[in-house]
């Protein structure tokens, strides 16, 4: 079965891109931030200079790699689906669900392989590119030298090795059960993600309004809950299209394609739900924040100067891994739909319906996903505040929450049409015929 | 888009003949290594007939039903389906002159998986944007044998059961010719004989035209009379087939292609 498996890696490379692109990218930033413990670590580095690297490592690495690994999880989960076909050929070729585990576990763990290694330059880059950033703003000694070291390289590849091979083993085995019904992992894992998320949020009010490591626990509780939602996906899709007066041909037909894949648009939901939950959850923090320092009056110390540079940064960073995870789970996700799309056409629906549908597909996600998001991000946010300022809902809220949405909606369009119109290109009949 | 005698196309019965094709050819690949499928194929079948289109692999015979449904543009020629020629114009276009005229039934069924057997039924209706008579639909899936299966999903149904709803979907449009690519290539002898006589009472029934391609002497036996196609070219015609025959001609087109038809 692993012959096999390194058999279908090698003949059909274009597969595993999306798989390979998020372990890639999942890999590098784990390794980009943990390198700053290698770096803290290091003999004859002064007490402030590694305090402040251990914070950057500590907070989001910390977060960062529950990001990563959901994000991988994800993509893994939608990839799995696609290849429903294909197990099918091999469960009647006399494959037992235990060969399909190994198989397709083992062309996880060497696609996550190779991503984590492909991940080592360009994390050794971007760790210096970030020293350099906390030297730049003085809170780093010039002198410090950037290290690659042990925690880098264990963490990048032991968490994209993990969510991978995690992600894929729970997708094979659903997968390889047929047409059983759901069982209870997933809700035990969505109300297990919810609680955790819960408890993590309200921990903040345990914290003091001026510990620099206050934004921890409720960026971990949105970032949990987020999980929790996207893995409640099918039923909270469910209760959004029982509210949507949907007319005409291609609404009719995308309700009736989003109520029977609701199981399937969970990965996409996800990274969706993370994008906006992350994004206004960090910033909107980071901005309160700001506001404390500045209106206490006092110039800012070392270490929130250091925490703002920080989450700027790593905002930034962490924004657009998600952002990127998201197109391509919804490229992924679409372009396998080149076959469904053509049988359509052949029932008669014009190119412009077919986009219809999946716009109207892509907007009933994207309000669904923005919605949950958001609802994830007040969680974090909400007490945060609180703590910080005695408010209870900043005034940036309201600005960063739209612009995440529209950014949100902009991307998940934009990917879902421009796929699907690449896809009409090819004539209808061709369509149906391509082997999946 | 549509060019006819008269102006007043919707007002107009069906014409006598259903489906025309005038020096229809069709060449693929580049010019080194072009394949001729279609080389100036001429042919009318009259309204309410039942044609099967045979010939080796590789004989054209799936591009000429392409090309006459109105799925693939031939290269040069004239389509006319039911009096209304076929067109230069975009795949919205393409897909505006098959809707009403044309119905498909395919060997791989290409039923949506997401939708149930009454959804799929009256799927091209709702496309079309026409009336979704529910009652019609029922009556239709009762007739090809599955009317207790409306909300059954095509996962759920076996091989010839989808070719019904297929069929079903097909007939529900009331399209002026059906064309079936090998609809009995997937099924067992017993569920391809149920459709193949639910292909004969479209025409007999419903007087609708239909036009299958098959490679089984048995299945085009079923039909009341077969084209022969062999390297492009017609290359005979048979009025009622019989297996023996059909596979006896068969077996010897190659023999006689020289001369044509």
């Amino acid at each position: 079965m692993f012959l096999l498996a390194m058999r279908s890696i090698r003949h059909r490379p274009g597969r595993f891109l999306a798989t390979l692109l998020s372990a890639f990218l999942g890999a590098a930033i784990i390794m980009t931030f943990n390198s700053m413990h290698d770096t803290a670590a290091q003999d004859g580095v002064d007490p402030t200079s590694a305090d402040t690297l251990s914070t950057a490592a500590g907070v989001v690495g910390g977060y960062g790699t529950l990001l990563v690994f959901f994000a991988v999880a994800s993509t893994l989960t939608v990839n799995v689906r696609q290849r429903a076909a294909e197990l099918e050929l091999l469960r009647c070729s006399g494959a037992t669900p235990a060969q399909l585990k190994r198989m397709l576990v083992g062309e996880a763990v060497v696609v996550a392989l190779v991503g984590a290694a492909l991940a080592i330059g360009p994390a050794v880059l971007g760790g210096r590119a970030l020293l350099e950033v906390f030297q730049d703003s003085g809170q780093v000694a010039g002198s410090v030298d950037h290290s690659f070291g042990p925690i880098a390289f264990m963490t990048g590849i032991d968490i994209t090795l993990l969510a991978s091979a995690g992600a894929t083993f729970l997708a094979v085995r659903r997968a390889t059960r047929g047409r059983e019904r759901r069982g209870g992992a997933r809700k035990f894992l969505a109300y297990a993600a919810l609680l955790t998320g819960a408890a993590s949020v309200f921990s903040t009010f345990v914290f003091s309004a001026t510990d620099a490591t206050l934004m921890a626990p409720p960026a971990y509780g949105a970032i949990l809950l987020s999980v929790g939602f996207a893995l409640m996906a099918p039923r909270l899709l469910e209760a959004v299209l029982d509210r949507l007066p949907l007319n005409g041909a291609s609404g009719w037909l995308a309700v009736r394609n989003l109520r029977e894949r609701a199981g399937q648009l969970a990965g996409i939901l996800m990274s969706l739900i993370l994008f906006t939950a992350v994004a206004t959850a960090t910033l909107t923090m980071q901005a309160v924040e700001s506001d404390a320092v500045a209106a206490s009056g006092l110039t800012k110390s070392i270490e929130a100067k250091n925490l703002e540079t920080l989450n700027f940064t790593v905002v930034g960073i962490i924004v657009v891994f998600v952002c990127v995870m998201l197109v391509n789970s919804l490229y992924a996700a679409t372009s396998y739909r080149v076959r469904e799309f053509g049988q359509q056409r052949l029932a008669g629906a014009t190119p412009g319906q077919v986009l219809g549908t999946v716009g109207t597909e892509g907007i009933v996600l994207t309000v669904t996903g923005v919605l949950f998001g958001t609802l994830a991000a007040l969680a974090g946010i909400i007490p945060f505040t609180v703590v910080r300022t005695e408010g209870a809902l900043p005034g940036e809220v309201y600005g960063i929450g739209l612009a995440v949405a529209v950014i949100a909606a902009v991307v998940t369009l934009g990917t879902i049409l421009a796929t699907t119109r690449r896809t009409l290109r090819t004539p209808a009949v061709g369509a149906v015929a391509v082997a999946s | 888009m549509f060019r006819t005698g008269s102006r007043h196309t919707h007002d107009k019965g069906p014409a006598a003949e259903a489906l025309r094709l005038v020096k229809v050819t069709k060449t693929f690949g580049a010019r080194d290594s072009a394949v001729t499928a279609l080389d100036g194929v001429t042919l009318g079948l009259g309204r309410g007939t039942f044609t099967a289109v045979m010939g080796p692999s590789g004989s054209g015979k799936t591009t000429l039903l392409h090309c006459a449904a109105g799925l693939d543009r031939p290269d040069s020629g004239i389509v006319r389906v039911d009096g209304t020629e076929l067109t230069a114009g975009g795949e919205a276009e393409l897909t505006r002159f098959r809707r009403g005229r044309i119905g498909f039934v395919f060997q791989q069924y290409n039923l949506l998986e997401t939708l149930t057997v009454a959804q799929n039924t009256v799927l091209p209706l709702k496309l079309a944007g026409r009336r979704v008579d529910r009652g019609r639909a029922q009556e239709v899936l009762t007739s090809v044998g599955l009317g207790d299966r409306l909300g059954h999903r095509p996962g759920q149904l076996s091989g010839g059961q989808r070719q019904r709803v297929a069929i079903a979907r097909a007939l529900v449009t009331e399209p002026r010719v059906i064309f079936a690519d090998e609809p009995t290539g997937a099924l067992d002898t017993r569920s391809a004989r149920e459709v193949l006589r639910l292909l004969q009472q479209a025409v007999r029934v419903h007087g609708r035209t239909v036009v299958m391609v098959t490679h089984d002497p048995v299945a085009a036996s079923y039909a009341d009379s077969v084209l022969f196609l062999a390297d492009g070219r017609l290359a005979g015609r048979m009025d009622a087939p019989t297996p023996d025959a059909v596979a006896e001609r068969l077996a010897h087109l190659g023999d006689n292609v020289a001369t044509g038809v």
